[in-house]
């Protein structure tokens, strides 16, 4: 086991650094740099200035070299500064951003586990009935919904018309700190962003569940008389939740690709409103810290749903 | 085994939002009267930035609590005085005295002809990350007799000097002054513990949310009326209107489409102001293409400028024949190359290039992403095809377009559809239209080589009395409208939303934010 471990650490070590050149390349395929973000176009610059400022960001310089400074600096820990913003230090400006990233995304997982779980059960349970045509169908919506889209709707259903929830933001700009004023703000990205993985992990479940009913020891559980309420909930869905604990991990991935929509649009601070205001105005040193940070999330919480898989099932051999 | 990992789960993750709940910082408290706005939306907006030198744009916010040492006046007719009193100019132009007013920062010490220097060399420091210093390179020396006097000696007339010095904001050399310069540039003190002389001090800024500002209670023209002012920040207009119909917030720069929603809406007030953009098509003028006038001109009798305004501009735009529409400096008797296809058609025949596209499209590169103006670029396209030509748009962000038009790869950008800065000072087109400013020097991304035009140009930016400039911008203009150096199509209007409980606000769009008069000290709120 712990060799297996060393192994994929040193493998995920390896892609983090495959991520970086990818990116870094990526990044410089594009027209236009930092600097060119800086021109607004219908306001009379001076373009002598701003190349003065190229030169004094190394952005002259070859980009085998400019990676190589990026990763001698990045590996003692120091990212530099951010080109967009003053000067500020990309490292706490990144850290900074981790704890409203994680609120929401956690916020939207327990959501979309409570209520995809509940209604998978439910869908199971009721199979080929109203109700398990109704909820598939939704669930079809919701998986098929890209959450740009969802995020607009509810942005505009819930907060314009209806007036439940705040446009946007974490707190009241200026007022006093209070955890309902942050839950107020959090509700409506948070729900929105659980739809599409409520609605996976729904169609999960309910597939599992159906496949574990009929097996041998749900019916003996059922002859044995035990109410049909205990032989659901005890006996089939921990059995079948095995499954969904795999799609929960496999798909942090994806909930970290809607967080960045949702934050976007509800301007919520964290990484993923950072990294699209960094990646707009070609902020590379942010993007190439946020997107590390990110990747590193991704691959180490890939390894922990291994390792908690492996030590769920016995029958599983890590190695 | 599986319910106690679930659970465990279930629990960190409990821990975790509780946890992060705690860290994050809380805010002072909230007081009576408090305006917040999306001061920062839209073009002359510059979130996140907050270093006065080195802004490209976000003038109306940064004059909240820092201040120039002369300001444009609220319609942005003349320059007056702001932190100088008065301004005297020497005969030969080349001598600028400034009388200080009697101001105090917002630490509370007194502001003197020490900090002019202080700033103004500081601006002219490329070192300091300064975006001024090239044009304030004509800043000979800057001394100070005493402390309520500062003179500003130039090498060379300049007659735009006081219209680049409305952006220059005056910092505090009690503060700055042993600082390294190059550390300034980079430096977070800009972002937490600002100091000026506005009539709002800094008290913080949340990351990509917003900015919060308290009354200066010494401010030289009385405590501002309300307590606090806050800058909310939005990833687009449509939050920000979002924002605004929910109530959050009292102030925004909307899109024209927007504000026509907020049209018999006694709850607002929808404030229309001359955008001093002229939006034009240009023509790169290193593609064979474009280098017979006859061409040029034909793209002009092509298109119905006045259909457009009226059906797409909904009547908000003024057809420009050169480069601004401001009567004083617009002469009469210019063509005003009236729709007309037919003429067009002749015009490509005569200039052989009636099969102009050669049944390939002509790539037409813009940063504009609005949904306005790509109808308008959508309703440009039809009209050119009805003549022959035959252009496909492509809309990309500024960066990338700044990246492909400050290159050398002329197929990547034959035609743009763009917009210059054309006032409150006609200087401002120079960099656009002058032969000396192609890149990497200036802005003049056409490559646009006129002598006679550049020679115009340099006349009238050399003139520093008004009536005689006047004159001189009127044959830059006539200039243009005959040379055709791009397609001049209008200047359109731009808009803000007030909340109607905002009284004595004053906000026009000025290019780049302004800065000008807006005296948000008086800015006041009803309860």
């Amino acid at each position: 086991m712990s060799q297996y471990i060393i192994r994929r650490v040193a493998v995920g070590f390896f892609m983090l650094l495959a991520l970086t050149v990818l990116i870094f390349g990526l990044l410089r395929l594009a027209p236009g740099d930092p600097i060119d973000a800086y021109i607004n176009p219908s306001v009379p610059m001076s373009a002598s200035d701003l190349d003065a400022l190229r030169v004094r960001l190394g952005l002259d310089q070859p980009l085998p070299v400019q990676y190589l400074a990026w990763l001698r600096a990045a590996l003692s820990g120091d990212f530099g500064y951010s080109i967009q913003r003053g000067g500020i230090p990309v490292l706490p400006l990144v850290l900074d951003r981790i704890g409203p990233t994680i609120l929401l995304m956690f916020s939207g997982l327990v959501i979309a586990i409570v209520v995809g779980i509940a209604t998978g059960i439910l869908s199971a349970v009721r199979r080929n009935t109203a109700t398990d045509v109704s909820l598939s169908v939704l669930s079809f919506i919701g998986i098929s919904s890209p959450a740009f889209l969802t995020a607009l709707l509810g942005l505009y259903g819930f907060s314009v018309m209806l007036d439940w929830a705040p446009s946007g933001g974490m707190l009241t700009p200026g007022a006093p700190f209070s955890l309902g004023d942050l839950l107020s703000h959090l509700v409506l990205p948070a729900c929105l962003l659980s739809i599409a993985h409520s609605a996976m992990i729904m169609r999960y479940m309910r597939a599992s569940l159906l496949e574990v009913l009929s097996q041998d020891y749900v019916r003996t559980a059922r002859a044995k008389g035990v109410r049909e309420f205990w032989v659901i909930v005890k006996h089939a869905v921990r059995n079948a939740l095995l499954p969904v604990i795999t799609l929960i991990g496999s798909t942090i991935g994806i909930a970290i690709g809607g967080a960045i929509f949702i934050e976007s649009v509800f301007n919520w601070p964290g990484m993923g409103l950072l990294m699209i205001n960094a990646v707009t105005r070609r902020d590379y040193p942010v993007i190439m810290c946020a997107t590390l940070l990110t990747g590193a999330c991704v691959i180490i919480v890939n390894l922990l749903t291994d390792i908690i898989y492996a030590a769920v099932d016995p029958r599983i051999k890590v190695s | 085994m599986q319910r106690r990992t679930f659970g465990r789960l279930v629990a960190a993750a409990g821990i975790l939002l509780a946890s992060t709940a705690l860290t994050i910082p809380t805010t002072m408290a909230q007081s009576e009267k408090t305006i917040t706005g999306g001061f920062d939306v839209g073009p002359g907006g510059y979130p996140g930035n907050f270093h006065p030198h080195q802004a490209t744009a976000g003038f109306t916010w940064l004059s909240t609590y820092y201040e120039p040492l002369v300001i444009y006046n609220p319609d942005l007719s003349e320059i007056v005085g702001a932190l100088a009193a008065d301004v005297s100019i020497s005969e030969d132009s080349l001598q600028y005295t400034f009388k200080l007013a009697d101001a105090k920062w917002h630490d509370g010490e007194p502001f003197t002809s020490a900090d002019v220097k202080f700033s103004l060399e500081l601006a002219k420091n490329p070192d300091s990350g300064s975006l001024f210093a090239a044009r304030l390179g004509d800043i000979a020396s800057v001394e100070a007799p005493n402390d309520s006097t500062a003179v500003v000696t130039l090498g060379k007339p300049n007659a735009a000097f006081l219209a680049i010095l409305t952006q220059v904001m005056m910092l505090p050399e009690h503060l700055l002054g042993s600082r390294d310069p190059a550390e300034l540039a980079n430096s977070d003190w800009w972002s937490t513990e600002p100091v000026g002389t506005g009539p709002f001090k800094f008290v913080q800024y949340v990351s990509d949310q917003y900015v919060e500002l308290a009354a200066f209670d010494d401010y030289r023209n009385g405590r501002p009326k309300v307590d606090r002012l806050i800058n909310r920040y939005f990833a687009n207009a449509a939050a920000a209107v979002a924002a605004l119909k929910a109530g959050e917030i009292q102030f925004t720069y909307v899109e024209p489409d927007d504000a026509k929603t907020f049209e018999g809406n006694d709850g607002f007030r929808v404030i229309e102001g001359d955008s001093y953009v002229v939006n034009y098509i240009g023509f790169n003028h290193k593609v064979d293409l474009w280098q017979d006038v006859r061409v040029r001109q034909a793209v002009m009798y092509a298109i119905d400028r006045d259909q457009i305004i009226e059906s797409l501009y909904g009547g908000a735009a003024k057809v420009a024949s050169c480069g601004y529409v401001a009567p004083q400096i617009v002469p009469g008797g210019l063509n005003d190359y009236a729709y007309d296809p037919e003429k067009a058609k002749a015009l490509l025949a005569e200039a052989g290039w009636d099969q102009i596209s050669g049944g390939e499209t002509i790539p037409w590169l813009t940063y504009y992403n609005s949904p306005q103006v790509g109808n308008v670029m959508a309703a440009i396209q039809a009209m050119l095809a009805q003549v022959g030509i035959n252009v496909s748009p492509r809309a990309v962000d500024v960066p990338t377009y700044n990246g492909i038009v400050r290159g050398t790869d002329w197929d990547q950008f034959p035609l743009v559809y763009a917009g210059a800065q054309n006032g409150p000072n006609p200087a401002s087109l120079n960099v656009n239209l002058n032969a000396a400013q192609v890149p990497p020097v200036g802005n003049n991304i056409m490559h646009i080589d006129m002598p006679e035009l550049t020679e115009a140009i340099e006349t009238a930016m050399a003139e520093t009395d008004t009536s005689k400039s006047n004159e001189l911008w009127q044959q830059v203009c006539g200039v243009m409208n005959e040379k055709m150096p791009w397609g001049s199509m209008w200047v359109a209007s731009r808009y803000g939303v007030a909340s109607a409980n905002l009284k004595d606000f004053y906000w026009t769009p000025a290019p780049a934010g302004g800065p000008y008069q807006a005296h948000p000290e008086n800015w006041d709120i009803a309860p």
